[in-house]
Protein backbone atom coordinates (compact mmCIF):
# COMPACT_ATOMS: atom_id res chain seq x y z
CA UNK A 1 0.00 0.00 0.00
CA UNK A 2 1.15 3.55 -0.44
CA UNK A 3 -0.47 6.01 1.73
CA UNK A 4 0.72 9.37 3.57
CA UNK A 5 -0.70 11.04 6.92
CA UNK A 6 -1.36 14.54 7.12
CA UNK A 7 -2.46 16.78 9.61
CA UNK A 8 -1.91 19.81 11.46
CA UNK A 9 0.88 20.24 13.60
CA UNK A 10 1.20 18.46 16.68
CA UNK A 11 -2.32 15.85 15.73
CA UNK A 12 0.46 12.93 15.61
CA UNK A 13 1.16 12.37 11.99
CA UNK A 14 5.08 11.16 12.94
CA UNK A 15 3.69 8.96 16.22
CA UNK A 16 0.68 7.26 14.23
CA UNK A 17 2.93 6.65 11.10
CA UNK A 18 5.74 5.33 12.57
CA UNK A 19 3.86 2.76 14.91
CA UNK A 20 1.89 2.50 11.70
CA UNK A 21 4.72 1.37 9.90
CA UNK A 22 6.03 -0.93 12.56
CA UNK A 23 3.07 -2.89 12.93
CA UNK A 24 2.73 -3.33 8.84
CA UNK A 25 6.53 -4.83 8.90
CA UNK A 26 5.46 -7.26 11.82
CA UNK A 27 3.25 -8.34 9.33
CA UNK A 28 5.57 -9.15 7.11
CA UNK A 29 5.68 -6.29 4.42
CA UNK A 30 8.86 -4.15 3.05
CA UNK A 31 7.94 -0.94 4.92
CA UNK A 32 9.15 2.19 3.71
CA UNK A 33 8.45 5.29 6.07
CA UNK A 34 8.60 8.38 4.17
CA UNK A 35 9.59 11.51 5.65
CA UNK A 36 9.04 14.87 3.94
CA UNK A 37 9.88 17.18 6.95
CA UNK A 38 13.26 19.13 7.38
CA UNK A 39 12.81 18.15 10.77
CA UNK A 40 11.72 14.25 10.57
CA UNK A 41 9.78 13.47 12.58
CA UNK A 42 9.31 8.95 11.97
CA UNK A 43 12.47 8.87 13.65
CA UNK A 44 11.53 8.70 17.52
CA UNK A 45 9.09 5.88 16.55
CA UNK A 46 11.21 4.17 14.67
CA UNK A 47 14.31 4.23 17.33
CA UNK A 48 16.58 6.17 15.35
CA UNK A 49 18.68 9.23 16.49
CA UNK A 50 17.87 12.53 14.73
CA UNK A 51 20.53 12.89 12.64
CA UNK A 52 20.93 14.44 9.12
CA UNK A 53 20.87 11.69 6.39
CA UNK A 54 20.11 13.48 3.31
CA UNK A 55 20.55 12.07 -0.13
CA UNK A 56 24.02 13.18 -1.68
CA UNK A 57 24.32 15.17 -4.45
CA UNK A 58 26.51 12.44 -6.66
CA UNK A 59 23.03 10.55 -6.41
CA UNK A 60 22.28 12.18 -9.51
CA UNK A 61 23.11 13.65 -12.65
CA UNK A 62 21.96 16.83 -14.66
CA UNK A 63 20.01 16.21 -18.16
CA UNK A 64 22.27 17.44 -20.77
CA UNK A 65 21.39 19.90 -23.15
CA UNK A 66 18.32 19.35 -25.57
CA UNK A 67 17.18 15.85 -23.38
CA UNK A 68 14.08 16.01 -21.85
CA UNK A 69 12.89 15.25 -18.36
CA UNK A 70 13.54 16.15 -14.91
CA UNK A 71 16.61 18.47 -14.57
CA UNK A 72 18.03 15.70 -12.36
CA UNK A 73 17.96 11.96 -12.76
CA UNK A 74 19.45 9.05 -10.37
CA UNK A 75 23.09 8.31 -12.10
CA UNK A 76 23.44 5.16 -14.68
CA UNK A 77 23.10 2.13 -12.93
CA UNK A 78 21.48 3.66 -9.70
CA UNK A 79 17.71 1.82 -9.75
CA UNK A 80 15.03 3.05 -7.37
CA UNK A 81 15.86 0.29 -4.80
CA UNK A 82 19.44 0.50 -4.83
CA UNK A 83 19.10 4.11 -4.02
CA UNK A 84 16.82 3.09 -1.61
CA UNK A 85 19.16 0.44 0.13
CA UNK A 86 21.83 2.75 -0.04
CA UNK A 87 20.47 6.21 1.64
CA UNK A 88 17.88 5.05 3.40
CA UNK A 89 18.68 4.47 7.73
CA UNK A 90 16.42 0.74 9.16
CA UNK A 91 15.18 1.25 12.14
CA UNK A 92 12.84 -0.82 14.38
CA UNK A 93 10.98 -3.79 12.76
CA UNK A 94 13.43 -3.34 9.40
CA UNK A 95 11.34 -0.33 8.77
CA UNK A 96 13.20 1.93 6.32
CA UNK A 97 13.30 5.51 6.44
CA UNK A 98 14.05 7.50 3.51
CA UNK A 99 14.23 11.38 5.34
CA UNK A 100 14.22 14.23 2.46
CA UNK A 101 16.42 17.03 3.77
CA UNK A 102 18.56 17.67 6.68
CA UNK A 103 17.63 18.68 10.14
CA UNK A 104 19.91 21.09 11.07
CA UNK A 105 22.72 23.72 9.32
CA UNK A 106 22.90 25.44 5.79
CA UNK A 107 20.27 24.71 2.97
CA UNK A 108 22.62 25.20 -0.30
CA UNK A 109 20.67 23.53 -2.66
CA UNK A 110 18.27 20.89 -1.83
CA UNK A 111 17.23 20.70 -6.20
CA UNK A 112 19.11 17.29 -6.56
CA UNK A 113 18.38 15.82 -3.51
CA UNK A 114 14.70 16.36 -4.47
CA UNK A 115 14.82 15.24 -7.46
CA UNK A 116 16.72 11.79 -6.13
CA UNK A 117 13.81 11.52 -3.24
CA UNK A 118 10.89 11.87 -5.87
CA UNK A 119 12.40 9.48 -8.31
CA UNK A 120 12.81 6.80 -5.73
CA UNK A 121 9.45 6.93 -5.03
CA UNK A 122 8.00 7.17 -7.95
CA UNK A 123 10.01 4.18 -9.53
CA UNK A 124 10.22 2.03 -6.69
CA UNK A 125 8.12 -1.38 -7.52
CA UNK A 126 4.68 -1.16 -6.34
CA UNK A 127 3.89 -4.54 -5.55
CA UNK A 128 7.37 -4.72 -2.91
CA UNK A 129 7.26 -1.93 -1.31
CA UNK A 130 4.72 -0.12 1.18
CA UNK A 131 5.61 3.80 1.71
CA UNK A 132 3.64 5.46 4.52
CA UNK A 133 4.40 8.87 4.22
CA UNK A 134 4.59 11.61 7.20
CA UNK A 135 4.40 14.86 5.75
CA UNK A 136 5.22 18.26 8.12
CA UNK A 137 1.92 19.43 9.66
CA UNK A 138 -0.34 21.98 7.69
CA UNK A 139 -1.20 22.56 4.57
CA UNK A 140 1.44 23.74 2.35
CA UNK A 141 3.37 20.81 1.52
CA UNK A 142 -0.40 18.34 0.80
CA UNK A 143 -1.11 21.03 -1.45
CA UNK A 144 1.77 21.10 -3.23
CA UNK A 145 2.13 17.71 -4.13
CA UNK A 146 4.48 16.21 -1.87
CA UNK A 147 1.92 13.65 -0.73
CA UNK A 148 1.44 12.64 -4.47
CA UNK A 149 3.39 9.14 -4.11
CA UNK A 150 0.22 7.70 -1.60
CA UNK A 151 -2.68 6.48 -3.21
CA UNK A 152 -4.75 7.53 -0.30
CA UNK A 153 -4.26 10.63 2.36
CA UNK A 154 -5.23 9.58 6.08
CA UNK A 155 -5.98 13.57 8.00
CA UNK A 156 -4.84 13.02 11.40
CA UNK A 157 -7.33 15.06 13.53
CA UNK A 158 -7.97 15.76 17.09
CA UNK A 159 -11.13 16.76 18.60
CA UNK A 160 -9.93 20.08 18.64
CA UNK A 161 -11.19 23.55 16.89
CA UNK A 162 -7.67 23.91 15.36
CA UNK A 163 -7.33 20.59 13.77
CA UNK A 164 -11.02 20.55 12.63
CA UNK A 165 -10.16 23.72 10.48
CA UNK A 166 -7.05 22.57 9.15
CA UNK A 167 -9.07 18.61 8.32
CA UNK A 168 -11.42 20.77 6.66
CA UNK A 169 -9.13 22.51 4.70
CA UNK A 170 -7.09 19.16 3.80
CA UNK A 171 -10.22 17.78 3.07
CA UNK A 172 -10.40 20.05 -0.40
CA UNK A 173 -7.58 17.42 -1.66
CA UNK A 174 -10.25 15.37 -2.70
CA UNK A 175 -10.69 17.85 -5.26
CA UNK A 176 -6.84 17.81 -6.26
CA UNK A 177 -5.26 17.57 -9.32
CA UNK A 178 -2.94 14.91 -7.32
CA UNK A 179 -5.49 12.02 -7.83
CA UNK A 180 -5.92 10.40 -4.83
CA UNK A 181 -8.14 7.41 -4.55
CA UNK A 182 -9.18 8.57 -1.32
CA UNK A 183 -9.06 10.99 1.61
CA UNK A 184 -10.18 9.87 4.85
CA UNK A 185 -9.77 11.04 8.57
CA UNK A 186 -8.71 8.83 11.33
CA UNK A 187 -9.27 10.59 15.18
CA UNK A 188 -6.74 10.94 17.59
CA UNK A 189 -6.24 11.51 20.95
CA UNK A 190 -10.12 10.69 21.64
CA UNK A 191 -11.56 11.61 24.44
CA UNK A 192 -14.90 11.10 23.96
CA UNK A 193 -17.83 8.75 22.71
CA UNK A 194 -19.14 11.19 19.88
CA UNK A 195 -15.62 12.24 18.74
CA UNK A 196 -15.53 10.55 15.71
CA UNK A 197 -18.73 12.02 14.58
CA UNK A 198 -17.66 15.23 15.25
CA UNK A 199 -15.26 15.19 12.79
CA UNK A 200 -17.05 13.25 10.47
CA UNK A 201 -19.96 16.05 10.67
CA UNK A 202 -17.23 18.82 10.65
CA UNK A 203 -14.56 18.04 7.62
CA UNK A 204 -16.99 15.76 5.98
CA UNK A 205 -14.46 13.33 5.61
CA UNK A 206 -14.74 9.19 6.55
CA UNK A 207 -13.54 8.66 9.64
CA UNK A 208 -11.82 5.03 9.10
CA UNK A 209 -10.52 4.63 13.06
CA UNK A 210 -10.72 6.27 16.68
CA UNK A 211 -7.10 6.53 17.88
CA UNK A 212 -8.06 6.98 22.02
CA UNK A 213 -6.08 9.38 24.41
CA UNK A 214 -3.60 7.28 25.85
CA UNK A 215 -1.45 8.15 28.73
CA UNK A 216 1.50 5.43 27.96
CA UNK A 217 1.92 7.79 24.67
CA UNK A 218 2.00 10.94 26.15
CA UNK A 219 4.84 9.59 28.53
CA UNK A 220 6.94 7.99 25.46
CA UNK A 221 6.67 11.45 23.64
CA UNK A 222 8.26 13.08 26.80
CA UNK A 223 10.77 10.79 26.86
CA UNK A 224 11.17 10.39 22.94
CA UNK A 225 10.85 7.26 22.95
CA UNK A 226 8.16 5.11 20.39
CA UNK A 227 5.00 4.40 22.19
CA UNK A 228 5.62 0.83 20.66
CA UNK A 229 8.24 -0.03 23.17
CA UNK A 230 6.89 1.95 26.28
CA UNK A 231 3.70 0.10 25.90
CA UNK A 232 2.93 -2.38 23.26
CA UNK A 233 0.04 -3.47 24.31
CA UNK A 234 -1.64 -0.35 25.52
CA UNK A 235 -5.07 1.09 24.00
CA UNK A 236 -3.11 3.32 21.37
CA UNK A 237 -0.73 0.72 19.67
CA UNK A 238 -4.44 -1.98 19.48
CA UNK A 239 -6.19 0.93 17.66
CA UNK A 240 -3.23 1.66 15.64
CA UNK A 241 -2.71 -1.71 14.87
CA UNK A 242 -6.66 -2.27 14.09
CA UNK A 243 -6.23 0.65 11.68
CA UNK A 244 -3.22 -1.28 9.83
CA UNK A 245 -5.67 -4.21 8.86
CA UNK A 246 -8.44 -1.45 7.79
CA UNK A 247 -5.92 -0.02 5.11
CA UNK A 248 -4.50 -3.68 3.96
CA UNK A 249 -8.52 -4.36 3.07
CA UNK A 250 -8.72 -0.84 1.56
CA UNK A 251 -5.40 -0.25 -0.11
CA UNK A 252 -3.19 -3.12 -0.55
CA UNK A 253 -2.37 -3.49 -4.35
CA UNK A 254 -4.34 -6.41 -4.58
CA UNK A 255 -7.42 -4.59 -2.86
CA UNK A 256 -6.75 -1.62 -5.90
CA UNK A 257 -6.33 -3.63 -8.70
CA UNK A 258 -9.27 -6.02 -8.20
CA UNK A 259 -11.58 -2.62 -7.94
CA UNK A 260 -9.95 -1.47 -11.58
CA UNK A 261 -9.35 2.01 -9.42
CA UNK A 262 -5.38 1.21 -9.48
CA UNK A 263 -4.37 5.01 -10.17
CA UNK A 264 -2.63 5.71 -13.14
CA UNK A 265 0.10 5.72 -10.89
CA UNK A 266 2.30 3.18 -12.78
CA UNK A 267 5.62 2.71 -10.82
CA UNK A 268 8.03 3.42 -14.08
CA UNK A 269 7.20 6.54 -14.93
CA UNK B 1 15.23 25.61 10.95
CA UNK B 2 12.79 25.58 13.52
CA UNK B 3 13.35 26.91 16.96
CA UNK B 4 11.77 28.40 20.10
CA UNK B 5 11.33 31.92 21.44
CA UNK B 6 11.13 33.05 25.10
CA UNK B 7 8.35 35.73 25.86
CA UNK B 8 8.27 38.03 28.68
CA UNK B 9 6.18 40.74 28.87
CA UNK B 10 8.42 42.07 31.79
CA UNK B 11 9.86 44.51 29.94
CA UNK B 12 6.74 45.87 28.11
CA UNK B 13 5.01 46.83 31.34
CA UNK B 14 3.22 49.76 29.56
CA UNK B 15 2.57 51.16 26.31
CA UNK B 16 5.79 53.43 25.44
CA UNK B 17 6.08 55.42 21.93
CA UNK B 18 8.24 52.77 19.92
CA UNK B 19 6.48 49.68 18.98
CA UNK B 20 7.26 46.07 19.30
CA UNK B 21 7.48 43.26 16.97
CA UNK B 22 7.18 39.81 18.74
CA UNK B 23 7.19 36.45 15.82
CA UNK B 24 6.29 33.19 17.36
CA UNK B 25 7.84 30.03 16.17
CA UNK B 26 7.96 26.23 17.48
CA UNK B 27 7.23 22.84 16.70
CA UNK B 28 3.58 21.94 15.60
CA UNK B 29 1.60 21.60 17.75
CA UNK B 30 3.46 23.10 20.67
CA UNK B 31 1.25 25.93 21.18
CA UNK B 32 2.67 28.76 19.25
CA UNK B 33 -1.11 30.13 18.00
CA UNK B 34 -2.80 29.74 21.19
CA UNK B 35 0.05 31.50 23.10
CA UNK B 36 0.10 34.67 20.30
CA UNK B 37 -3.81 34.95 20.52
CA UNK B 38 -3.49 35.37 24.88
CA UNK B 39 -0.34 37.85 23.83
CA UNK B 40 -1.92 39.63 21.89
CA UNK B 41 -5.30 40.32 23.82
CA UNK B 42 -3.09 40.52 27.32
CA UNK B 43 -1.41 43.52 25.04
CA UNK B 44 -4.21 45.22 23.81
CA UNK B 45 -5.74 44.89 27.71
CA UNK B 46 -2.46 46.86 28.43
CA UNK B 47 -3.32 49.47 26.45
CA UNK B 48 -1.66 48.80 23.23
CA UNK B 49 -2.49 48.85 20.15
CA UNK B 50 -2.39 45.60 18.37
CA UNK B 51 -2.41 43.88 14.90
CA UNK B 52 -2.09 40.09 15.13
CA UNK B 53 -0.78 38.67 11.88
CA UNK B 54 -1.37 35.23 11.03
CA UNK B 55 1.92 34.32 8.66
CA UNK B 56 0.99 30.42 9.01
CA UNK B 57 -0.25 28.97 5.81
CA UNK B 58 -2.76 27.23 7.30
CA UNK B 59 -4.53 30.26 9.69
CA UNK B 60 -5.68 29.62 13.05
CA UNK B 61 -5.29 32.10 14.87
CA UNK B 62 -8.60 33.87 14.06
CA UNK B 63 -10.18 30.27 16.27
CA UNK B 64 -7.44 31.20 19.19
CA UNK B 65 -8.12 35.11 19.04
CA UNK B 66 -11.70 34.03 19.87
CA UNK B 67 -13.13 35.42 15.92
CA UNK B 68 -14.71 32.21 15.54
CA UNK B 69 -14.16 29.48 13.34
CA UNK B 70 -16.56 31.11 10.54
CA UNK B 71 -14.70 34.41 10.54
CA UNK B 72 -11.30 32.91 10.48
CA UNK B 73 -12.19 30.99 7.39
CA UNK B 74 -13.72 34.22 5.90
CA UNK B 75 -10.03 36.15 6.73
CA UNK B 76 -8.39 32.84 4.82
CA UNK B 77 -10.90 33.20 2.00
CA UNK B 78 -10.12 36.83 1.04
CA UNK B 79 -6.40 36.29 1.63
CA UNK B 80 -6.46 33.76 -0.92
CA UNK B 81 -8.68 35.33 -3.64
CA UNK B 82 -6.22 38.04 -3.70
CA UNK B 83 -3.46 35.67 -4.66
CA UNK B 84 -6.13 34.05 -6.99
CA UNK B 85 -6.30 37.72 -8.63
CA UNK B 86 -2.35 37.42 -9.81
CA UNK B 87 -2.24 41.21 -9.23
CA UNK B 88 1.40 42.57 -9.45
CA UNK B 89 2.11 44.62 -6.61
CA UNK B 90 1.53 42.95 -2.65
CA UNK B 91 -0.92 44.92 -0.84
CA UNK B 92 0.49 47.65 1.80
CA UNK B 93 0.35 46.81 5.00
CA UNK B 94 -2.70 49.49 5.99
CA UNK B 95 -4.37 47.71 3.23
CA UNK B 96 -3.88 44.56 4.40
CA UNK B 97 -4.86 45.69 7.83
CA UNK B 98 -8.09 47.93 6.87
CA UNK B 99 -9.41 44.97 3.74
CA UNK B 100 -8.12 42.19 4.61
CA UNK B 101 -8.26 42.34 8.36
CA UNK B 102 -10.56 41.66 10.81
CA UNK B 103 -11.64 43.26 14.63
CA UNK B 104 -10.67 40.53 17.79
CA UNK B 105 -11.72 40.88 21.11
CA UNK B 106 -9.99 43.81 23.41
CA UNK B 107 -9.40 45.90 20.27
CA UNK B 108 -6.46 43.53 18.53
CA UNK B 109 -6.79 43.89 14.40
CA UNK B 110 -6.25 40.56 12.94
CA UNK B 111 -5.11 39.97 9.63
CA UNK B 112 -4.34 36.79 7.32
CA UNK B 113 -0.73 37.35 5.85
CA UNK B 114 0.25 34.50 3.78
CA UNK B 115 -2.36 32.44 1.82
CA UNK B 116 -3.42 28.86 1.49
CA UNK B 117 -1.89 26.66 -1.29
CA UNK B 118 -4.81 26.56 -3.93
CA UNK B 119 -5.38 22.55 -4.45
CA UNK B 120 -6.83 23.55 -7.82
CA UNK B 121 -5.38 22.02 -10.94
CA UNK B 122 -3.72 24.91 -12.59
Amino acid sequence: MRIAFIGKGGAGKSTVGSTFARLLARRGHHVVAVDSDPMPGMCFGLSLPVIDSPIPDDAVVEKGDGETGPRYRLRPGLDAATALSRYSMTGADGVQLLSYGKTRGEWGDVARGQHAWSQILDELPRDSFDLIGDLPGGTRQPMTGWGKYADALIVVVEPTAKSLATATRLATLRESKWNYREVVAVVNRATETGDAQLVQRRTGLTVIATLPSDDAVARADRLGIAPLDADPTGPFVAAVDMLVSTCIDRYSLAELQQHHTCPAKDSAR
Amino acid sequence: MTTSTDISLEWVDKPTDSAIKIAVVGKGGSGKTTTSGVLARTLARRGFSVVALDCDTNPNLGISLGVGDTETERLAAIRQALDDEGSEHAPSWHELIDRFGSDAPDGVRLAVVSRIENPEPG
